[in-house]
């Protein structure tokens, strides 16, 4: 009963919501936690009872009446999965809100990918809700399609409850950036085939770096984390601690978390900048919307031009204002990924799954849990990422071929949290 | 809550009614006193004391209307919805990076029309469908937020493209920044309102009770409806200014503004339960959070532990300011 595992340990993962993975763009109430424990018990228990006998009842179906079919009509017979025609096929993507320019991103690449594999797409809109999101889900999964789903989760603890559902459902998916600790896709059976994330380390970095290059490695800064409590935020601040260990002579004069939105990010730096006037000589942040509203604070105070910034997630605007060199050259750096890759790598992942085209017991420890690719974008580079939302002519396509191109190592280790 | 006015309120009279007002200033003093000892070169400055104000701007707004609401007893609940609606409107219609419109003020006038709009729109299900107001008032909240999503669109976020505009609400030609001068004008006018005209005082009768407004002629669902579409006005005008701020439309640029708001409502002395209090206790109510929301990070007190403190600091506000009252025979639900 090896699908058990995820569901009926979920109490006690839960019981760690500190450890939960928020995604760069969400934040994880403690109410939503706890409803979604009440939720994810409520599946387990359901699913001791009920689901076993469904899903045996399920596979024996799909060998008898779809398995002759499926097998001839994929071109890579001999998998060891379930797999099913195209046309029984529906993809399914989860976003946290559609209010922001990355979960915007998100829902164009799961259009574009759906639109060249010619599969129709639903998009599961979360509004911040764990247990939205979990409706959602589950109304796709009743209307009788095998799901294809990638998954941006509201919670990290919603993880267990969603691969309970797809099991019973017998598609497949693929969860990015959040996933509670102890689920693993390796140990939670063929129907969940991987996890994906970025760097966090790796992308505070990026946006450390150049900061302290700009700044000579000498001067004060101040930083602007995420959630307090989010695993992705503490994993950028932790990069950006690393790199200052290595510029002694700079300081970082206050750590205020203005929770990923652009509005807390004007109104906490607007304070910050009361209290050290012009002692600020940059200001590091875990996401360009605070980073956006980080510097429209220092505009209106007219100290832009004096003050250099970075960010994370290269939003448009804030490669415009790279390219434009604006306000004396201020923004200095923004770590690169898209929703929109996130998504299309995700979903078709979970797409060659189901068509047999990928064999999950084949893939590497790597492709079932690993980190994507983040790129550096600075002024001097910004042109190139202009176009396109910054995604490469013909990117797409590429990724047809082998969804695994952007895949750069294992899980990301941590150190300890700040 | 009708035993709330009784002989014992015209006996205890004078004095006590005198100082029941201060209990808000006495804990805005108190925080000033405070942050000023542990920030002596900081926060007594003209400088910081510009940055509160400008916290203090759009809630100050907000709240004017929400004081109506809630002096009728009523909740409105769906500002933060209404604020993103109202700004994401705003900005599509003013020059920004998106769209190639100019409507000047009339982008402003539109604003404030929905806004006014959601108002009377939960006003009128609150009143003609009897549902109570908490839960029609949340529902709009989510339906401005659908409305701001639907404006938003999955294209890129739309920046306002006047730099003068993204600037106005915090330059200080006069010495204090434009945003919080129009909150006191708005707050003057609400004053006036309340003070002087049959829409002010009406409410205070149907908070008072009810029932005998209802026996005395009062057409208590139409002044529902007035004090909705002041709140949702005052909602909008709080989102385009937020927006301007802001130099972008964002849905959820109202974060934070309902929690803010009431319990500035409340701290500042109009009770839940309506009846009494008014917009000047709500001025000084916002002014107790912005100042102590400045003053933690002033402060250094550690972002962990900043959301409780302030917690507990609203709640020895609320004590505070209900002081005075605490004795009397009076229902508190």
């Amino acid at each position: 009963m090896e699908w058990y595992t995820g569901s009926t340990d979920t109490p006690p993962q839960i019981a760690k919501s500190r450890l939960i993975w928020t995604t760069p763009n969400g934040s994880v109430g403690r109410c939503s936690v706890r409803n979604i424990s009440i939720w994810s018990k409520r599946m387990s228990s359901a699913g001791k009872t009920v689901n076993v006998g469904l899903f045996l009842a399920r596979k024996f179906l799909t060998a008898a009446s779809f398995g002759a079919f499926a097998w001839a009509s994929v071109a890579h017979a001999g998998v060891s999965q379930p797999t099913y025609p195209k046309s029984d096929l529906l993809l399914v993507t989860t976003v946290i809100n559609a209010t922001n320019p990355y979960m915007a991103s998100w829902i164009q690449g799961s259009k574009d990918l759906a639109a060249k594999l010619g599969v129709p797409v639903e998009v599961v809109q979360s509004n911040g809700s764990s247990q939205t999101e979990l409706a959602g889900i589950q109304a796709q999964a009743a209307k009788g399609k095998k799901i294809v789903l990638v998954m941006n989760p509201v919670a990290a603890s919603n993880v267990p409850a969603v691969v309970q559902t797809i099991k019973s459902n017998g598609g497949y998916m693929v969860v990015w950036w959040n996933m509670p600790p102890g689920t693993e896709p390796k140990t939670s059976g063929d129907h969940f085939v991987a996890f994906g994330t970025y760097n966090g380390i790796t992308a505070g970095e990026c946006g450390a770096e150049h900061l302290m290059e700009a700044l000579h490695g000498k001067g004060n800064i101040i930083a602007l984390p995420g959630v307090l409590d989010s695993t992705v935020s503490q994993e950028r601040y932790q990069g950006l601690l690393d790199t200052l260990k290595k510029y002694p002579d700079a300081k970082l004069l206050d750590t205020q978390p203005a929770n990923w939105d652009q509005a807390i990010a004007l109104r906490t730096t607007q304070q910050l900048i009361a209290k050290y006037g012009d002692k600020i000589d940059g200001v590091w942040t875990a996401d360009d919307a605070m980073m956006l509203g980080a510097y429209q604070a220092f505009k209106q105070a007219g100290r832009a031009d004096k003050v250099k910034f970075s960010g994370e997630g290269a939003y448009p605007p804030v490669i415009d204002l790279m390219v434009k060199k604006a306000s004396n050259n201020a923004v200095v750096a923004s770590a690169f990924h898209r929703g929109y890759m996130a998504a299309a790598t995700g979903l078709l992942i979970a797409y060659k799954a189901a068509v047999g085209e990928i064999d999950v017991s084949k893939l590497t420890p790597e492709q079932r849990h690993g980190q994507y690719a983040v790129g550096c974008v600075t002024p001097e580079n910004a042109a190139q990422y202009q176009a396109n939302g910054g995604i490469p002519p013909g990117w797409l396509d590429e990724l047809i071929k082998n969804p695994f191109k952007d895949l750069v190592g294992g899980p990301v280790v941590h150190t300890a949290a700040p | 809550m009708s035993e709330k006015v009784t002989e014992e309120d015209k006996e205890s009279g004078g004095t006590r009614r005198a100082f029941a007002g201060y209990g808000e200033l006495v804990i805005l003093v108190f925080l000033i006193v405070v942050f000023s000892i542990l920030n002596p070169s900081k926060f007594p400055t003209v400088a910081n004391l510009n940055t509160i104000l400008n916290t203090a701007a759009v809630p100050t707004i907000v709240g004017v209307g929400a004081t109506f609401v809630v002096l009728m007893g009523r909740i409105d609940l769906s500002v933060e919805g209404t604020m993103g609606a109202a700004g994401l409107a705003y900005v599509l219609l003013s020059p920004n990076s998106r769209t190639g419109t100019n409507w000047g003020f009339g982008a402003i006038v539109v604003a404030l029309a929905l806004g006014a709009g959601l108002g009377v729109a939960t006003a009128l299900v609150h009143t003609r469908l009897k549902v109570p107001s908490f839960i029609v008032s949340l529902g709009m909240w989510y339906v401005g937020l659908g409305i701001a999503a639907v404006l938003f669109g999955q294209e890129m976020q739309p920046f306002l493209s006047d730099p003068d505009t993204t600037v106005w609400p915090t330059s200080a030609p006069l010495g204090v920044s434009n945003s919080y001068l129009l909150a006191l004008v708005v707050v003057a006018l609400g004053f006036l309102v309340e003070r002087f005209t049959r829409l002010g005082r009406v409410p205070y009768a149907i908070g008072n009770n009810e029932g005998v407004a209802l026996l005395t002629g009062i057409p208590v669902g139409r002044y529902c409806i007035y004090a909705f579409a002041i709140a949702g006005a005052c909602s909008a005008l709080a989102g385009v200014i937020a927006s301007m701020s802001l130099g972008a439309g964002a849905a959820n640029v109202g974060v934070g503004m309902v929690f803010f708001t009431l319990a500035a409502v409340v701290i500042g002395g109009t009770p839940l339960s309506g009846g009494k209090g008014g917009v000047l206790r709500t001025l000084v109510g916002v002014l107790v959070l912005s100042t102590l929301y400045n003053g933690l990070i002033l402060s250094g007190v550690a972002p962990s532990l900043q959301s409780g403190v302030s917690g507990l600091v609203l709640i020895i506000a609320a004590i505070a300011a209900g002081w005075s009252q605490r004795d009397r025979l009076r229902v508190v639900k």
